[in-house]
């Protein structure tokens, strides 16, 4: 993970700064889980949808479950499979938004340290979340068959 | 320090790229959603993602998907410490380790969106 984002924490959760162990809110722990949580699975989940999904399967090398309909809507309404899917999508977000909200601090944008700001991102992190929960919820019945 | 600090050095330069791979990745995601959302309707109405810019999309975001893997899986050494018999595992092995947890979860994961694409 960032360093930057890593000391970031830190500090925000008040660690050296000269007033003992002072206990990390509740909001930094669950916030420093999503971010490190979504870091691991980015980095060990994408990769493998992207070359099958976004490459093999459009260019006809392999059949691939998104390519076609029945089958597609068929593994959509698992609740496994929908559960997976919102770990997938929901936890790289709230990694992403910390990345590219520092990512712009570092570039020469301060205004991307402000609350507006931190709003806009991890609001948007939050958004996703909850539009792949009533997406994953509306698109296919659940059904373990 | 100018707005192209990042470009002075290589090693700045990776940081930023290491970064930046949020972007793409995030923007993947959400065209992910996008195929979720045109199975709403129907099977006359779905079409998966197949177009050539897509899949040239798709290679630059796994060029920068397989940098955050590499780079954030090798810093697992220095933030995970666990200790057997009282004695440090080495940070070597604890690496090995995630990189080979990836390996069997990109694996998996093929092996099922293809088994069930058939």
């Amino acid at each position: 993970m960032s360093e930057h984002a890593h000391s970031s924490l830190a500090r925000e959760a008040g660690e050296g700064q000269g007033e003992g162990h002072r206990r990390p809110s509740f909001v930094h722990l669950a916030y420093w889980f999503l971010f490190a949580q979504g870091g691991v699975i980015a980095a060990v989940l994408i990769p493998a949808h992207v070359l099958v999904q976004g490459i093999l399967g459009p260019l006809k090398i392999v059949p691939v479950v998104d390519q076609h309909y029945d089958t597609w809507i068929n593994i959509l309404g698992n609740p496994i499979v929908k559960l997976y899917l919102l770990v997938l999508i929901a936890f790289p977000f709230f990694h992403f938004a910390h990345r590219l909200r520092y990512l712009l601090v570092d570039l020469g944008v301060p205004a991307a340290k402000s609350v507006p700001a931190q709003v806009i991102f991890y609001g948007g992190a939050v958004a996703v979340t909850l539009f792949t929960i009533w997406l994953l919820l509306t698109t296919a019945p659940i059904s373990l068959g | 320090m100018g707005l192209a600090w990042w470009t002075r050095s290589s090693h700045y330069f990776w940081y930023t790229v290491r970064e930046f791979t949020a972007l793409p990745m995030a923007l993947w995601l959400l065209w992910f959603l996008v195929e979720i959302q045109r199975a709403q309707g129907g099977a006359k109405g779905y079409y998966p993602h197949s177009s050539t810019g897509f899949v040239i999309f798709s290679v630059i975001v796994l060029l920068f998907s397989l940098y955050h893997s590499v780079t954030f899986l090798s810093l697992a050494g220095v933030i995970l410490h666990f200790r057997v018999l009282d004695r440090p595992i080495p940070s070597r092995l604890i690496v090995m380790s995630q990189f080979g947890a990836w390996l069997v979860a990109s694996a998996v994961i093929a092996f099922v969106l293809v088994y069930f694409g058939r």
